[in-house]
């Protein structure tokens, strides 16, 4: 079989981390590969390396304007747009990844060759409308990620997490299945295009109406939305810092870019059908996760709670679900991205490892280190929706939107979950720059040597200075990368 | 070349030079502290300079206009989002105001503040920033963008230098101020996307399209954004907390500039752009304010902390602000003008003064203080002298705003208006008697005998810094008390028309008052 030039720069983007992911092992055999420094310099290399080799192949595909297919690949706007967001996450994870093991005293080569992998199928889910080959990147990022989950094993709840991680998601995979099994009984076709054209033709068959839903509820497992984020808080906690905020930011980000593709082809007679139990659920998320992260005493399990918040003013997206929703749903994504992997980051930069994450042990730290002390809150009040950074921006649009198509309600709510939202997020500047720190924490600060996390400070600061940036020019990357994206993939409504 | 572009970009500079200056000053150490507040001092003079020399020698266009800047910023899917500055008759003086403020804050609490001190006078430039950004902001969406930009350095002003509970003070005001402003914002996204822009006027013409209900609540959503920075009653809750917990600069800026930003958004936004709202709600508005007066007036009464005092009196006169503003005549209206300069002048001051009595005693509790005249006749006299103004003695600024006010809500068409002129002229009174009493107990009397008191700490009288601090104050006390006109001549014409538009009773239009001259019918 020979490819052809089209064919292959469809499948490059895919190739470049998988083969990352391949060759990784191969240093990682070495026994040596915690103790020798060049070796973990080497694998760490190699998956930058693979990242940003694939950056630039996206970028340039991008700039270029092709958008190359290979049979049920389909490398076009929006896939491309989902494969820079995830390399891009990636990418900070490695950077933090290295500070982090390094902090918990594991480093080895397979946690980057599984988040290649993952990086692979998650390119391939936004890339593709065929029911077949989106169960399969499905699988493809999950089982990496509950690897991943646990990857640390020497902490307690690493496999705990893992393994549920593991189960539901299972249950989730399975329910998806079955989804794209119901409608494929009703329509006789696995291609998302083929799916939509019959469905429209016809009268609406409830067997499609039960796939949909079951198919949704995938999704919305990935995006963790009430009630399918149960898992969400564990397996956070349980996975490397690194790990779960690339989770965070990117899994929740391909369901959604997935999603996006799904509604506009496959399913545009049943979005109308669905449209009140989606806004019923961004209501619960909203609610619910800004309630519950509230009462978090630890940053991470508050970041997880958080990113279930964010999630629901996605959905909220969905809800409008107009063109320019979806650019504003993008947008949200990247500066979701620069927000959540900065806030997440911060864990790194600060040296908190294993138990030690509550905000007693971040108090007076900002005053240390004060340039990543106004990177982190600069990401913290992003999060929060303040103007004029990046995440302001992302929720005026999708509220803006909201209330254009009558949802005036909804927007309400929204702005209303968002006002609580700024106590938490605001606990975190809180704890930094005005809480002073327990006689016992100084004690400990004391014994232990001081946290040097150069890389994992530097993707804080880049975050920082993303947020503010995306704030201050938000047409830096709406009007021709978020916007244009958004438009392909309304236009691929037949 | 450098002066050609400031020419060009007159506001720009003006707004954005004291955060580039405060940002400079951020990686300045704690050990270069006193260089820090020098080089914060002369930036925060030098912008008060330009600002002066530059604004004040402008001639006004027809529509009242000084001076703009506006260029197309950003187009966020559909709606096109101006950068457009300007000065005008409605916010000259409280630009001027603002960078008046800033300098004397800054000499005045030169001392006050003893940790990160390099890092609180770069908030208080980034603060000026903000404030004055929101100040000339003529596109609605900046003006938001401007308005929570300006919570943050408040934030961590209270947060970090407050006293002891300033962490509960610090949180409660920006849950407080956010919950209003994110409901306007949802008002602002409505109004935005049906009129396809965000300037006011334009704004203005598709809410003439609503029905009445629908343009009754989103002039409530205005109104509470506002209503909440003001504060009016009962939503001024955030204000005493807020007051006694921030650093004395924090005080002078919060009650000098910000609370003013709530009563110029009803003027600049609110009234102009829905006009028949505001003429229904004006009666409630009118009924709050004059409850605020009374409340705000009667509470100050029993409060033991001087500090704490002031505050409540900010609710009381902040009351009287917005009961000019509702009587939505030529006079109230110019009266809210001209006493939201006084409020900014005289409260500004009273919170200088006593932060350095604070700084001296560290205690504001009235009770340990008695006979402090005796120990410091210079900063009794201008103490006193700072009280009669607050009160509204006549030759001093307060008695100018107070009378038009009073005068305009009498005055006015609408059939409230004398009832609650009358009850508003209580709080005058009520004034005096919070204000006096507390001067009493403080000041006069046999000196307070305990050896544990804050009298017992008072060593020295105000240095020459302190009086450098005060003179100016004294100066604008009498100039705005005995000459009002050189403030309100340019807000004149501008507020006539924006009555004329907002469709006042016809009552409240022809000028009576030789006071706020130059208006012909």
């Amino acid at each position: 079989m020979t490819l052809t030039p089209g064919e292959l720069s469809a499948l490059m983007p895919l190739l470049i981390p998988a083969l990352g992911a391949c060759l990784l092992p191969i240093a990682a055999l070495d026994k040596d590969q915690a103790t020798v420094k060049w070796i973990r310099a080497a694998m760490f290399f190699i998956a930058l390396f693979a990242l940003t080799g694939c950056f630039c192949y996206l970028t340039r595909l991008w700039a270029s304007g092709a958008q190359p297919q290979f049979g049920a690949l389909r490398m076009d706007r929006l896939a491309q747009f989902g494969g820079i967001f995830v390399v891009v996450a990636a990418a900070l994870a490695v950077l933090q990844l290295w500070d982090h093991l390094h902090q918990e005293g594991w480093v080895k080569g397979e946690t980057l060759s599984l988040l290649l992998f993952a990086v692979t199928g998650m390119m391939l889910f936004c890339a593709t409308g065929n029911l077949i080959v989106l169960f399969l990147a499905l699988e493809l990022f999950s089982l990496p990620l509950y690897a991943l989950t646990a990857s640390v094993r020497l902490r307690e709840q690493a496999m705990e997490g893992g393994m549920k991680y593991f189960l539901t998601g299972a249950m989730a995979s399975a329910t998806f299945l079955m989804g794209a099994v119901l409608l494929y009984g009703a329509t006789g076709s696995m291609d998302l295009a083929q799916i939509g054209s019959r469905i429209a033709a016809g009268p609406l068959d409830p067997l499609v109406l039960a796939g949909s839903a079951l198919l949704l509820l995938g999704f919305l497992f990935k995006m963790s939305v009430v009630p399918f984020h149960q898992w969400t808080p564990d397996v956070y906690e349980a996975a490397p810092h690194p790990i779960a905020g690339f989770m965070s930011v990117a899994t929740k980000g391909v369901a959604v870019l997935a999603l996006m593709r799904v509604m506009a082809v496959g399913l545009p007679a049943v979005g109308g059908q669905l449209r009140e139990a989606v806004a019923v659920l961004a209501v619960l998320t909203l609610v619910l996760g800004n309630l519950a992260a509230l009462a978090q005493t630890s940053i991470k399990r508050m970041l997880a709670y958080s990113s279930i918040s964010h999630a629901g003013y996605l959905l909220l997206g969905f809800v409008a679900g107009t063109a320019p929703a979806y650019a504003g749903m993008l947008f949200y994504l990247l500066a979701y991205l620069a927000m959540n992997m900065g806030a997440f980051g911060l864990l790194s930069a600060f040296g908190l490892v294993g138990d030690r994450c509550g905000f007693e042990q971040l108090k007076g730290l900002g005053w240390k280190r004060p340039g990543l002390g106004i990177a982190v809150s600069l990401c913290m009040f992003s999060l929060a929706g303040l103007p004029p950074l990046a995440g302001f921006y992302g929720k005026y649009m999708i509220f803006k939107e909201l209330i254009l198509t009558g949802h005036v309600g909804l927007a309400v709510v929204g702005v209303l979950a968002s006002l609580v939202s700024v106590y938490y997020y605001l606990s975190v500047p809180v704890a930094l720059f005005m809480g002073k720190p327990s006689q016992q924490a100084e004690r400990e600060a004391a014994e232990r040597p001081a946290v040097m996390a150069p890389l994992a400070g530097a993707t804080v600061l880049i975050c920082g200075f993303l947020v503010v940036i995306l704030g201050l020019m938000p047409g830096l990357v709406l009007d021709g990368f978020a916007q244009s994206a958004a438009q392909e993939t309304v236009r691929m409504v037949p | 070349m450098i002066t050609t572009w400031i020419d060009s970009h007159l506001l720009s500079f003006i707004v954005f030079a004291p955060l580039l200056w405060g940002l400079a000053l951020l990686p300045l150490s704690e050990r270069q502290a006193p260089l820090a507040k020098l080089l914060g001092l002369l930036g925060a003079t030098g912008i008060l300079v330009i600002a002066a020399t530059q604004l004040l020698h402008l001639p006004a266009d027809a529509a009242g206009q000084i001076y703009a800047e506006r260029f197309p910023w950003f187009t966020a899917v559909g709606v096109p989002v101006d950068y457009h500055l300007a000065v005008d008759g409605l916010n000259l003086w409280l630009v001027l105001l603002t960078t008046f403020l800033v300098p004397l804050t800054l000499l005045g609490t030169w001392n006050s503040i003893t940790k990160r001190t390099g890092t609180a006078v770069a908030l208080f430039l980034v603060l000026e920033a903000g404030m004055l950004g929101a100040l000339v902001a003529q596109d609605l969406l900046l003006f938001y963008l401007f308005w929570e930009a300006m919570l943050l350095p408040m934030y961590f002003l209270i947060g970090i230098w407050g006293g002891d509970e300033r962490q509960y003070a610090a949180t409660k005001f920006i849950l407080f101020t956010l919950s209003g402003s994110l409901l306007w914002l949802v008002a602002l996204l409505f109004l935005g996307g049906r009129a396809g822009s965000f300037a006011p006027g334009v704004m203005a013409q598709a809410v003439a399209g609503l029905s009445p209900h629908a343009q009754n609540l989103l002039f409530l959503a205005f109104a509470l954004a506002f209503a909440i920075k003001v504060p009016l009653f009962p939503l001024h809750t955030w204000l005493p907390d807020a007051h006694t917990q921030a650093p004395t600069g924090g005080s002078v800026l919060l009650a000098g500039v910000l609370l003013k930003l709530g009563s110029y958004g009803f003027l600049r936004f609110a009234l102009p752009m829905f006009p028949d709202a505001a003429r229904h709600f004006a009666f409630l508005l009118a009924v709050l304010s004059v409850v605020a007066i009374v409340y705000g007036a009667l509470v100050a009464m029993v409060q033991t902390d001087i500090k704490k005092l002031v505050a409540y009196s900010s609710v009381s006169h902040m009351g009287f602000i917005m009961l000019g503003i509702a009587s939505m005549t030529l006079i109230g209206t110019q009266g809210a003008m001209l006493q939201m300069l006084n409020h900014g002048i005289s409260t500004g001051a009273l919170f200088l003064l006593v932060g350095m009595l604070y700084d001296r005693a560290h205690t504001r509790r009235i009770a340990d203080f008695g006979g402090v005249a005796l120990k410091m006749p210079i900063f009794t006299a201008f103490f006193v002298l700072v009280t009669l103004s607050s009160i509204g003695l006549p030759l001093t600024n307060g008695f100018a705003g107070e009378f038009l006010i009073l005068n305009g809500t009498f005055g006015s068409g609408f059939a409230w208006g004398r009832a609650l002129a009358c009850v508003a002229t209580l709080g005058v009174l009520l004034s005096a008697v919070y204000m006096l009493w507390m001067v009493k107990r403080v000041f006069w009397g046999p000196a307070n005998a305990d050896e544990a008191s804050g009298t017992a700490h008072l060593h020295a009288d105000l240095n020459v810094r302190e009086i450098a601090v005060l003179l100016p104050i004294v100066l604008f006390i009498f100039w705005m008390g005995l000459h009002p006109q050189t403030f309100l001549a340019q807000s004149d014409r501008q507020v006539q028309q924006m009555l004329v538009q907002g469709g006042a009773p016809p009552r409240a239009l022809p000028p009576v008052l030789a006071l706020s001259a130059e208006v012909k019918p």
